[in-house]
């Protein structure tokens, strides 16, 4: 299964959710790998705690195999080499977690040639191989690194894939996030153009919210009740708008509560992270799991 | 000089095996050339061989720079409708001339690569079976490529029964006083060193590529088995992960079936340090006690809810 991660806009925690299902996913028992296609900032490094490729690496990045520098891009197996104690070990029961890095400095794709989606191809054909799950985090917005892997997977009809379109729970994300897939030179747009039939693209298309502050969470206590009032009100607009935009409750494949460690550090949040040091919230953990799930399962993606 | 080589083995992906008219088809590369099936003791299919030309430095231990020209020769096989290979080779030749010729002559001389420049063998053979040097000869890409070409053939569906990695074999054989080594690098990488008595023949390769299937075969099952988690997981649990190589994998071990009489000594050796046969029947021996325990287990289960 391939499933690439994209968002309408930057800051949306894409990659912070990203690959904290893949963590999850692996732990669940799965053989998993993660692939920064963000090549403008490819920062995956840091949130898997990997200091050696922090922002990429130098040499053997995917930028470099892109390009044809290299013949097989670097692998970094996470829980031989995180910096983070609680990584190190990899836990019993849990399947392999592998980060193929971004080459540092390697900038944005110029051009779409045959000669790099067929390395595309190669690559991902050769990972969907071995790994139960390969989560590709393309970046923000409509860039060449969409449109590469939409030309991609129309080579390789028999892969099955999916999309994650990542957004924030606000006015301005839910149109952005609409405009990405339905707009102009938006997914489906592009993927017809590659060949890709539209309503079958559709449905591989689902949306994450992330960051989202509930009404009812335990954040809220403190508020007063005229604040407590607004912001319900604000969320049912939301939720109407998310329903005119095609992003309401059936396309959405589920939400991430606002965490205070992640608007500080983007980091994977892990069981110790919630047990022992209790920085981070039971909730967050809970709906990484729930994601990491519903990605694999079929009855979460039944057609709209 | 000597003859270096690497082979990639994967799961055809597929979710069954396939018939030997499909493996024809699949390995059918080059259109009017046949591909060549036997039929016991396990169907085996070799595609025709492919040329690749190749002009570039050879990895050296001691770094120094060594020139290679001339082709390799790839294939492609699939072992029981199931273990799929890509294989490739050159025999290096120490080259008459100190510049590069009309390529005719190196096209009349397949999977001949002529070294220019002072080079030694054995510094030659430790660099293929050393950490490979960027910008060499690289035949793992070459092998990887042919693999990529079966695994993506349009008569198969992609439905593998059970993600598992690819691995490669990287070999070097010599004439001289037998002897071979075995080593186990990360946990998809091998090298073999080999030293055979008499001249180079395509039987060698046939041995290499045999004990690629087999090491894949037994790295396999050794993550099946690890994935199964026995006695960390409840019975019926495990018993379910196990099937996969019960389904696909078991029936698949016949060591040495396609090596040549003169070349069957070094599996032997092979079979007696570190034994691979050895632990590939208690890996077995593992999984069919497994599932004996849970049917067990179900059966008494049944009997109980009788009782009752």
């Amino acid at each position: 299964m391939l499933v690439f991660a994209i968002s309408d806009k930057g800051g949306t925690g894409r990659s912070v959710t990203g690959t904290n299902i893949v963590y999850r996913h692996a732990l669940q028992g799965n053989d998993v790998c993660y692939l920064d296609f963000d090549f403008g900032s490819p920062t995956a490094g840091a949130i898997f705690s990997v200091s050696a490729v922090a922002r990429g690496t130098r040499e053997n990045g995917l930028h470099h195999y892109l390009r044809g520098e290299c013949p097989q891009p670097r692998r970094v197996d996470v829980w031989a080499e995180s910096d983070r104690e609680g990584l190190r070990a990899r836990p019993p029961g849990a399947g392999r977690l592998v980060l193929l890095p971004g080459s540092e400095g390697g900038g944005e794709l110029s051009a779409l040639t045959d000669e790099v989606v067929g390395r595309c191809v190669q690559l991902l054909g050769r990972l969907d191989e071995e790994f139960d799950l390969c989560v590709v985090d393309v970046s923000a917005g409509r860039s060449f690194t969409a449109e590469l892997v939409l030309a991609a997977t129309v080579r390789m009809p028999a892969i099955p894939f999916r999309w994650l379109v990542f957004h924030r729970w606000t006015r301005q994300h839910i149109i952005a996030a609409d405009g990405l897939v339905t707009g102009a030179d938006g997914l489906l747009d592009v993927g017809t153009r590659f060949g890709h039939d539209p309503e079958d693209l559709r449905d591989r298309i689902r949306f994450v919210r992330t960051a989202v502050l509930e009404p009812d969470a335990a954040e809220l206590v403190g508020l007063r009740d005229e604040q407590r009032a607004w912001l319900s009100a604000c969320d049912s607009e939301l939720r109407e708008l998310a329903g005119r935009h095609g992003v309401g409750r059936t396309a959405m494949l589920g939400k991430i509560p606002l965490d205070p460690v992640l608007q500080w550090r983007e980091q994977l949040i892990t069981d110790e992270d919630v047990l022992a040091s209790k920085i981070a919230n039971a909730e967050t953990a809970a709906a990484f799991d729930d994601l990491a799930k519903k990605i694999v399962d079929d009855s979460a993606w039944e057609g709209l | 000089m000597l003859v270096m080589g690497e082979v990639h083995t994967g799961l055809l992906q597929n979710s069954g095996e396939i018939s030997e008219s499909t493996c024809r088809q699949v390995l059918g590369l080059m259109t009017g050339e046949t591909v060549r099936v036997s039929r016991r003791p396990i169907v085996h299919a070799l595609s025709p061989e492919r040329l690749t030309g190749v002009d570039c430095a050879l990895p050296t231990a001691s770094r120094s720079r060594v020139r290679g020209v001339g082709t390799v020769v790839s294939r492609c096989a699939v072992t029981g409708g199931r273990v799929a290979q890509g294989s490739s080779y050159v025999r290096l030749v120490r080259s008459e001339a100190d510049r590069r010729l009309p390529w005719s002559h190196y096209l009349a001389r397949p999977g001949v690569v002529e070294v220019l420049g002072k080079a030694k063998a054995a510094d030659l053979a430790e660099g293929f079976t050393g950490d490979s040097a960027p910008g060499c000869l690289n035949l793992g890409a070459v092998s990887g490529r042919f693999l990529d070409l079966v695994q993506a053939s349009p008569l198969l569906d992609r439905r593998a029964p059970f993600k598992i990695p690819r691995t490669s074999l990287r070999w070097v054989a010599e004439t001289g006083e037998p002897s071979i080594r075995f080593t186990l690098h990360t946990e998809q990488e091998r090298t073999l060193r080999l030293t055979h008595p008499g001249p180079f023949t395509p039987a060698v390769v046939d041995l290499c590529e045999d004990l690629a299937t087999h090491d894949w075969l037994l790295t396999s099952l050794l993550v099946i088995v690890e994935r199964a988690r026995i006695g960390g997981t409840p019975g019926a649990q495990a018993a379910a992960r196990l099937a996969p190589a019960i389904d696909h994998l078991m029936h698949l071990w016949m060591p040495a079936a396609r090596v040549e009489e003169w070349l069957t000594p070094f599996w032997e050796s092979l079979e007696r340090r570190p034994g691979f046969t050895r632990q590939w029947r208690s890996l077995v021996d593992r999984v069919r006690d497994q599932v004996a325990m849970n049917a067990l287990a179900l059966l008494s289960a049944t009997a109980e809810a009788g009782r009752r």
